[in-house]
């Protein structure tokens, strides 16, 4: 589903945030990447949805060359992946229905898909009764529960998630996690950016490791270090 | 793709009244504009209808001195049935000059009773072969040095100077026209910027969640388009204002030269929608280099 041949990626003016990287990604696949702060997660994540170009090295997704993609078919493959960060990126003068539907608008899909799919992936997430509350009133938990209802709501072939439980307490981090669980066995490939040592230990998903911008581990049912 | 008008009003709704006092500046220098604009091509239309009308009308008067003496006037008239450059005169007597001078100055009937029929002079109203003015002026000056003549004067000459002076007007106007649209446009360049940032987190998720670059850019290049619009609706109404001023102007005035400026609504609509298009053309510009340089990263 995501294949990485040899990239690298250099940001002006810094050291080589990816290099040479190599990795190999099934459908259905769920993916950590760990490694200390600035060892390149985010890189990894943003060159797979396009959001950054890499200088060197080919990316695949879903068997296509993204590097060939002209600047029209972008949003295409975003469509086609959802993503979920640390700070949720939710807009605060929506209400948690809005959000999601926001998602749907944008992409010109019709009045009655977002109608019945909206409420359908607000219950999947656990915010069935709070679909008319706004960001500030909920807790963070529930408001990464709406990002990912949002980056969901579509039923992307893939999503990557950025430090998801990042600002979160480890009890709201588990039940992020049995969500997150929940849609990969839908079939959706995740990719997860991760500091979180208690989760990666726990589910013994594949682990991606990086180390200053290179992959130092690659392993099946892995631990943090 | 679906285009959800719905949505896309919505949003330039919400843009055009997120930040009032910004749209209300932007649409005020817009209208600023091309409201000169409007008066500088409604003075160009004057002239352009001034010239036409005068284009084979008297071109010179000879003045025939009152006190002149009968042969002297016979001279000046076989001068000029002489002259081929004449193409055609009528000699005005002292009883039609008179009813000329009374109606010009009906308003002050203490100049009418100051002055006598004696006491004015007659002339001949002279219509040149070429309408040119070089040309009318050396054949007025031959006309000059005449006995019995008082003086020469040039219907032409007096629209010469009115028409340099609506020249250099309209061509100041024009280019404060250009100068404020200049300005508007880039008022307009930072109104849509300021937009682009109030909305920088939908931006981000509209792009995230792969919306297209067209439906982004969208509502932000229709409110440019809108502020275009209005600022344009507003000269449209100054500049039929104006020639509204000008009309009740001339009236007073009574000055027949002046009557080309006061246009006729054919020509004024004409002049509208080139405002509408250049509004449309300001907005367009200002939001499109606004979209692009801070949408395309
Ligand atoms: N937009 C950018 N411009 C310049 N340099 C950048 C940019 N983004 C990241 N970098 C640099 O690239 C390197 C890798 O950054 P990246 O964000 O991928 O690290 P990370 O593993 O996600 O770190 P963290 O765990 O702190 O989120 C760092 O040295 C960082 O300073
Ligand atoms: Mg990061």
């Amino acid at each position: 589903m995501i294949k990485l041949e040899n990239v690298t990626k250099e940001y002006p003016g810094h050291s080589v945030a990816l290099k040479e990287a190599d990795a190999d990604i099934a459908k259905g696949e769920f993916v950590f990447l760990v490694g200390p702060s600035g060892s390149g997660k985010s890189t990894f994540l943003r060159l797979i949805n396009k959001q950054e170009d890499p200088d060197d090295g080919r990316i695949f997704v879903a068997g296509k060359d993204i590097g060939q993609l002209s600047s029209w078919k972008v949003p295409m493959l975003r469509r086609n992946i959802g993503s979920v960060f640390q700070d949720f990126k939710l807009l605060p003068n929506k209400t948690v229905g809005e959000n999601v539907s926001f998602a749907l608008e944008v992409i010109g899909r019709p009045k009655n898909v977002i109608k019945t799919q909206v409420p359908a992936i607000c219950e999947l997430v656990g915010l069935g009764d709070k679909v008319d509350k706004y960001p500030h009133q909920l807790s963070g938990g529930e408001q990464q529960r709406v990002s990912i209802a949002r980056a969901f709501v579509n039923r992307p072939l893939i999503l990557l998630a950025d430090e998801p439980t990042g600002n979160l307490d480890p009890q709201t981090a588990i039940g992020i996690m049995r969500l997150l669980d929940r849609i990969n066995k839908t079939g959706t490939t995740v990719v997860m950016a991760t500091h979180d040592r208690g989760i990666v230990d726990t589910m013994r998903r594949r682990v991606i490791e990086l180390a200053d911008g290179l992959i130092v581990r690659d392993q099946a049912q892995g631990v943090y270090e | 793709m679906a285009l959800r008008v719905d949505y896309i009003a919505k949003e330039t709704g919400n843009n055009l009244i997120r930040n009032p006092s910004l749209t209300i500046a932007t649409v005020l220098t817009v209208a600023l504009s091309l409201s000169l604009l409007g008066a500088a091509l409604l003075l160009q239309r004057g002239v352009d209808g001034l010239n036409t009308r005068f284009k084979d009308d008297i071109e010179f008067i000879v003045w025939v001195q009152p006190d002149a003496a009968q042969e002297q006037i016979d001279l000046v008239q076989r001068s000029l049935d002489e002259s081929s450059s004449v193409s055609d005169y009528r000699f005005v007597n002292r009883e039609e000059t008179f009813t000329e001078f009374r109606e010009f100055w009906a308003d002050s009937p203490e100049v009418i009773d100051a002055v006598g029929p004696d006491e004015l002079p007659t002339s001949f109203r002279v219509v040149p072969v070429v309408p040119d003015l070089a040309l009318v002026q050396a054949l007025g000056s031959e006309f000059e040095d005449l006995p019995g003549v008082l003086k020469v004067d040039f219907a032409s000459e007096y629209i010469k100077q009115l028409n340099d002076f609506t020249n250099v007007a309209s061509r100041v106007m024009i280019g404060a026209a250009i100068a404020s649209a200049l300005a508007s446009s880039m008022l307009m360049y930072n109104t849509i910027r300021t937009a682009l940032f109030a909305r920088r987190r939908e931006v981000e998720v509209m792009r995230l969640v792969g919306a297209s670059n067209t439906f982004i850019r969208i509502p932000f290049m229709l409110e440019g388009l809108m502020q275009g619009l209005f600022g344009a609706a507003f000269s449209v109404l100054s500049v039929f204002a104006l020639n509204r001023a000008l009309r009740g102007l001339i009236e007073k005035t009574d000055f027949q030269l002046l009557d080309s400026f006061a246009l006729p609504s054919g020509d004024l609509w004409q002049i509208s929608i080139w405002l509408l298009v250049a509004g449309t053309l300001i907005g367009f510009i200002g939001s499109g280099i606004a979209v692009s340089r801070y949408l395309d990263a």
